[in-house]
């Protein structure tokens, strides 16, 4: 299980990283974040690039900073960063919950944001919490830059609307409304590992109402799926356990070609699609009515 | 050194590995694992499946807990590295291998290094932690021998026994 | 002269053993936790070459051309070699039963995915992966099959051209009057069952570096090998060498679990070495490999079950059919796990009469090899489900209806009806220690509260007999040669009096050396400081079987003692003489020699032996100066197997009862396991630390089996679980805490009276678990069948249970 031969350069600079992008067929060009997909691949030889670009000693990609609208985090933050920062976990307490749903300490110390938003990979926790956090993605390439909203940026199975030639930069995670309720649960066969499915959601109670309810699936479809039909079924109705239920069995019957394999097959993975989405949406309805009765 | 420029062939690497200084010339696709075993021959640095899913091969990087196999040796470039022969010092044992004698938390031993340096790092930031915060620590790595009951114990023992010796 | 072997603690020459029968720092850990102790990937030899192995993608298909050419031409390729220089240098492997072995490379025809159709010794392992990118090899494909039940089929594809049929072995073993007891029986119970492939899966894999001179014919190979003298033999008669030729050096290794595997791969590697001079040719499998095509992949069974049982709720007869898929070929042995149940094949139980009707049955799917437990683990697992059947459907709890069928404590030595006869034990004791640890009435009233709120809880009581201390003819049926495994130790005292024991086995986990310094120390009235021991090739070692059937801890203790009492009584003539007296008159104890009658007259073992090595002048003629000896221990009164496999094999039956406690999400079909107890009896306990080590892996080993191990092939013999990522070993999350207590009744047969323990809880385990799973899903009147329990079938019958029962409601 030994990498097949390659190139390897590591620049400095992101236009460093955009002028060795823009002399290369940017097909046979691998960047590596974190490593801790990439490299199993390479080991496999699933992966084998000509070129791979280390982003890991690209200066300003690390970084967690706060701003009038909310949190942005660089593409190059560790796991383990985003878990020791007590920003995200006052900002925003699901996107932390679910980082430390992503594997083990060790993988997290080298695994990047932005390494897992670009790997796309299905039973992915990430990109289901940046759908329902309505967050943006920035990518740069030799032809500027584009800002992407994530609803946009997962296409399908280990693919994202990214170009070869482009690089993610940074995610940008809008302010949640206040006294919004939040939850992230998964069903994993072990702890730590990709999830079977696992879900999430953001809900806002009004006078016992939903309000602007928000709800991402992942694991179950070839990406992570994010549900407009059953969160308007949701929005403006009391968030009761009937109410609840129904908007979970939607969300079940919606997932299209669920996927299958050797540990779940897809009636399962559909069925947990809205057990999870059950749960999840009573546990963030008591977190937003604790909100509103703290505040 | 990190290159501006693609590089095959040999890259230049400098590395400070348990405290002494290293300069080696890598092919780019050698895991950091491999460098060590290899090229070091620091054979302590066990490998269990190479693609990140066991923990043996965890060494620790500028104090971090990495899977060595999941890294590769040019990327350690002018970092500091501690493996299992980094542990004892002296002739003398550290407190974290004394507590795996005392408690019987191994048994082949091969998977032991991993679960050492990935409580390192653990000590490091929290001397008396709690057996769900060690879990957490040691949930991603892979013993077929002990059944972990035993590696929990050692890990509460070298605690206690880290802590009497700082206070 | 006989030598006597003390039978329990008190023959020991001490007034009270210090180290034997407690736990003591092990003298292997130092070693192991420094990283000083030598796997073999850390050895380098000079000159030394890295195989990599190119394997089918193919479960079946014919090879029609193999080309070479172009990996030979990369640089840093020294050779390549294909299925033509498998078939001019090495034969088909030996197999189990026999004529069902291949070449170690493909010739014509892949039977498997994973199997080897080339390889290359190169500068580096990289270098030889890069080099098996450039073998072209032209397949056309055949039809597979993987599924025994088609396979057996005359219609189905022929998984090996030689044989004629898929079918290796279809007989029917009756003891008893079988057709008598079901046809008076007052209940028959019947089941199918399902136990899915899993393995071993050690955390280091096999490795080896081979070096076969063409010019000698001398074959030396390093490797990290479970069993080095067996090893030795297999290649020898595959490479058709004098046996003498063949010197095995086994490494400490990552465990093994009988799964370390590796021959195919070693002997790949030993033709590379041939065909490049005999330069060291160095194979570590990787764990893809391991996993695709290793030695770890275990019973992948079929059982359909009946229990008889009389009025009293006694059950008087058992029938268990089996089709086992031994995969491909017979080459790793996986016919013996399903011969090894007949050493214990009635359980705990009084069960009188019992049938096998066994099928060992060839599919394109990697040969089966053995794994912890080698065959019983899912055999009691489908005898401990049809006890639960019977108790539940009389009425009876669990435990009371076991604890009736128990051979009663004072019937021992007992003889089961497969022939085997268990040494001793006391099965309700074990059971009641059980009882009150876990407070199983409390479980139950939990119990009964949970199921009101509607909650899935289930306790699970199982208990299982592992035999222990194996021999070959427990395996007579599936082709297995012969009785009588030996295991030899050289004890040698040197000069100051210090021991070094000579072994031929290597560090596998197990703290067997730790055992051996024990058991010298005490002899001797040494300190363990005082005793090293030392690991030898096959070439210089005493006879060794090394690990394996439950056996070393047994064997080794009677080698070790056998070889002290040698030197005892040499000395004891050599004090005579000195002391100017007869033998009889001189007495040891706690490491001294005295005369009889004459106090102040006694030697140390150390004067003793100073005096041996340094005036053996003054030693009569016939006495060999070295304070030195060998013993070859084997269990004694072994008999060869009748007809119908019948055999005093096992020389010991270890018992244990588990109780566990789990709850099931309806929603989700997780397990979550609540509680874990258990008691066992596996004789004298001669060092409880490792005792319970075993114990605490072999348990968490079982709960892997039971939830969540599985290899995965598709219906087309692809295999799906090719990664960790997808093979799922317990992680310390699936570990529960374990709650433990010991009962100790001795083996009236072997040294010390200690039983085999080491394959250990994993023979209940599996059975505990499904029970409780099991219990838990009664209300729902659904049940478990299959193994291992993952959460997607446990959902999938829960689902089914509740759409009958609300259909049955609506039909109301
Ligand atoms: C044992 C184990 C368990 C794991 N468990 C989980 C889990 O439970 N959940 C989970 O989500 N993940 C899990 N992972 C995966 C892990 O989280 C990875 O870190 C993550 O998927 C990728 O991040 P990375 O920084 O390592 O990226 P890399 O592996 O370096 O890169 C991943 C891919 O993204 C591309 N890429 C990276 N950065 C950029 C960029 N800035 N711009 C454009 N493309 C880029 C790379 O080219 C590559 O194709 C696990 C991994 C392991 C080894
Ligand atoms: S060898 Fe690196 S994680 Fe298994
Ligand atoms: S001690 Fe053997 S794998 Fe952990």
């Amino acid at each position: 299980m030994k990498s097949a031969p390659f190139e390897y350069v590591a620049p400095s600079t992101i236009s460093g990283v955009l002028e060795i992008l823009g002399q290369n067929d940017p097909d046979e060009v691998k960047l590596m974040a974190g490593g801790q997909s990439l490299m199993p691949l390479l080991n496999m030889r699933l992966s084998r690039p000509a070129l791979v670009l280390d982003l890991g000693r690209v200066a300003d990609l690390d970084f967690i900073r706060e701003t009038d609208q909310g949190v942005v985090i660089g593409a190059m933050t560790t796991k383990r960063a985003v878990e020791d920062s007590e920003l995200i976990l006052r900002e925003h307490p699901l996107f932390w919950e679910s980082t430390v749903a992503i594997g083990h300490p060790p993988i997290r110390n080298r695994g990047t944001v932005g390494g897992s938003m670009a790997q796309a990979d299905p039973a992915s926790e990430y990109p289901a919490v940046a759908l329902v956090l309505e967050a943006e993605l920035v990518a740069v390439s030799a032809r500027g830059e584009r800002t992407i909203p994530a609803d946009d940026f997962f296409v399908t199975y280990l693919t994202t609307c990214l170009e070869p030639d482009e690089v993610l930069t940074e995610i940008r995670i809008p302010r949640l409304a206040p006294r919004t309720g939040w939850a992230f649960q998964e069903v994993a066969r072990r702890h730590g590992d990709f999830a079977i499915v696992g879900a999430t959601a953001t809900l806002g109670l009004e006078a016992g109402v939903a309000v602007e309810p928000r709800i991402a699936v992942f694991g179950a479809g070839d990406r992570a799926l994010r549900f407009p039909s059953a969160e308007s079924l949701l929005a403006g109705q009391p968030a009761t356990d009937e109410v609840i239920d129904e908007v979970a069995a939607q969300v079940a019957a919606a997932v299209e070609d669920p996927l299958d394999d050797a540990h779940a097959s897809a009636d399962y993975r559909r069925h947990l699609a809205g057990v999870l989405v059950g749960r999840v949406l009573r546990e963030a309805a008591v977190r937003a009515a604790e909100a509103s009765t703290g505040a | 050194m990190a290159s501006e420029q693609p590089q095959q062939g040999g890259i230049r690497l400098k590395v400070r590995v348990n405290g002494e200084q290293h300069e080696s010339v890598v092919d780019p696709r050698m895991n950091l694992a491999d460098y060590l075993r290899e090229e070091l021959r620091l054979t302590a640095t066990h490998v269990g499946c190479e693609h990140g899913v066991c923990g043996i091969c965890n060494v620790l990087v500028d104090g971090q807990t990495v899977r060595s196999c999941l890294m590769l040796a040019v990327q350690v470039d002018g970092k500091e590295v501690l493996t299992v022969e980094g542990l004892a010092e002296g002739g003398k044992l550290h407190p974290i291998q004394e507590a795996f004698i005392e408690e019987h938390g191994l048994q082949c031993g091969f998977c032991t290094g991993g679960f050492m340096m990935a409580i390192c790092e653990l000590f490091d930031r929290n001397p008396s932690p709690s057996e769900e915060e060690i879990k957490e620590v040691v949930g991603g790595q892979i013993c077929r021998c002990t059944g972990y009951n035993a590696i929990l114990r050692s890990v509460q023992n070298a605690a206690a026994k880290m802590g009497a010796s700082r206070s | 002269m006989a030598i006597e072997i003390p039978k329990n603690l008190d023959e020991l020459p001490t007034t009270r053993p210090r180290y034997v029968g407690r736990g003591i720092r092990r003298v292997e850990d130092v070693g192991l936790l420094t990283g000083r102790v030598e796997f073999v990937d850390d050895v380098v030899l000079p000159r030394m070459l890295h195989c990599a192995i190119l394997r089918s993608p193919f479960p079946h298909a014919r090879i029609t051309g193999v080309d070479t050419q172009a990996a030979e031409a990369l640089e840093g390729v020294a050779a390549v070699v294909t299925g033509e220089d498998a078939r001019r240098w090495s034969l088909p492997a030996q197999s189990s039963p026999e004529g069902w072995g291949t070449h170690c490379i493909a010739g014509d025809k892949v039977h498997y995915v994973g199997e080897p159709v080339a390889a290359v010794a190169a500068s580096s392992r990289r270098v030889a992966e890069d080099a098996l990118e450039l073998i072209e090899v032209d397949y056309e494909p055949l039809e597979p099959v993987a599924d025994p039940f088609k396979a057996m089929k005359p219609e189905s594809p022929q998984v090996l051209d030689a044989q004629e049929t898929n079918v290796m072995l279809d007989r029917v073993f009756t003891w008893g009057d079988v057709d008598g007891a079901f046809a008076e029986a007052a209940h028959v119970f019947q089941e199918k069952f399902r136990w899915n492939r899993l393995g071993a899966n050690p955390t280091e894999t096999f490795g080896c570096i081979s070096e076969w001179d063409p010019m000698s014919l001398d074959l030396t190979i390093h490797g990290s090998i479970q069993s080095p003298g067996m090893f030795g033999l297999g290649r020898a008669a595959t490479f058709s060498l004098p046996s003498n030729k063949v010197n095995i050096i086994s490494h400490a290794h990552g465990g093994s679990f009988g799964g370390k595997g590796g021959t195919r791969g070693c002997d790949i590697s030993c033709l590379l070495s041939r065909k490049v001079d005999g330069r060291p040719v160095k194979w570590i499998e990787d764990r893809g490999e391991y996993l695709l095509s290793g030695g770890g992949q275990a019973w992948d069974r079929h059982y359909e079950v009946a229990l008889a049982v009389d009025a009293q709720g006694i059950v008087s007869g058992l029938k268990v059919g089996l089709v086992d898929d031994l995969g491909a070929t017979g080459e790793a042995y996986g016919a013996i796990s399903a011969a090894k149940p007949l050493a214990a094949f009635t359980g705990p139980y009084t069960i009188p009469v019992a049938q096998y009707d066994l099928k060992l049955v060839a599919t394109n799917k990697l040969p089966c090899g053995p794994y912890r437990g080698m065959g019983p683990p899912p055999h009691f697992f489908v005898l401990e489900q049809m006890m639960d059947i019977a108790a539940r459907s009389l009425g009876e709890d669990p435990a009371e209806f076991r604890r009736k069928n128990f051979i009663p404590a004072d019937q021992f030595p007992y003889t089961i009806a497969s022939g085997n006869e268990y040494d001793s034990g006391n099965y309700g004791e074990v059971l009641d220690q059980v009882l009150a640890l876990s407070d199983y009435s409390a479980l139950r009233a939990a119990q009964v509260e949970a199921r009101a709120e509607g909650r899935l809880v289930g306790v699970g009581v199982a208990n299982a007999i592992e035999p222990g201390v194996f021999d070959w003819n427990a395996y007579a049926i599936v082709g297995m040669p012969g009785t009588g495994v030996p295991e030899g130790a050289t004890v040698n005292i040197d000069i100051l009096g210090n021991a070094t024991v000579r072994v031929g086995f290597s560090l596998e986990g197990q703290g067997q050396y730790t055992l051996v310094c024990q058991l010298v120390a005490d002899y001797f009235g040494y300190e363990p400081e005082n005793v090293r021991v030392v690991q030898l090739d096959t070439q210089s070692a005493p006879p060794s079987f090394g690990p394996g059937g439950s056996r070393l801890g047994v064997a080794i203790t009677g080698a070790v003692l056998g070889a002290c009492e040698r030197i005892r009584e040499k000395m004891a003539r050599v004090v005579a003489v000195l002391m100017q007296s007869e033998p009889e008159n001189i007495e040891f104890m706690d490491g001294k020699f005295t005369l009889k009658g004459a106090p102040g007259a006694e030697m140390t073992v150390a004067e003793v032996a100073g005096t041996m090595l340094a005036r053996s002048d003054l030693l009569p003629p016939d006495i060999d100066p070295r304070p030195e000896a060998t013993h070859v221990w084997t269990a004694a009164g072994r008999t060869p197997a009748d007809e119908e496999g019948r055999a005093k094999s096992y020389l010991t039956a270890a018992h244990a009862v588990h109780i566990v406690q789990v709850e099931i999400d309806p929603e989700t079909g997780m397990v979550e396991i609540q509680r874990y107890c258990l008691a066992d009896d596996c004789g004298t306990r001669l060092n409880p630390d490792t005792v319970e080590g075993q114990t605490e892996g072999s348990v968490v080993q079982g709960i892997g089996a039971a939830l969540l191990e599985e290899y995965v092939y598709d219906e087309d013999a692809q295999p799906l679980t090719t990664s960790f990522m997808d093979y799922l070993m317990p992680t310390v999350f699936d570990a529960p805490k374990l709650e433990m207590v010991a009962v100790e009744t001795p083996s009236p047969f072997t040294p010390l009276g200690a039983k085999g323990c080491g394959e250990g809880a994993i023979h209940t385990t599996p059975a505990a678990v499904m029970c409780a799973i099991n219990d838990a899903l009664a209300p729902l009147g659904t049940s478990a069948r299959e193994v291992p329990a993952a959460p997607m079938r446990l959902w999938k019958l829960i689902k089914e249970a509740r759409e009958r029962a609300s259909d049955e409601n609506n039909n109301y």
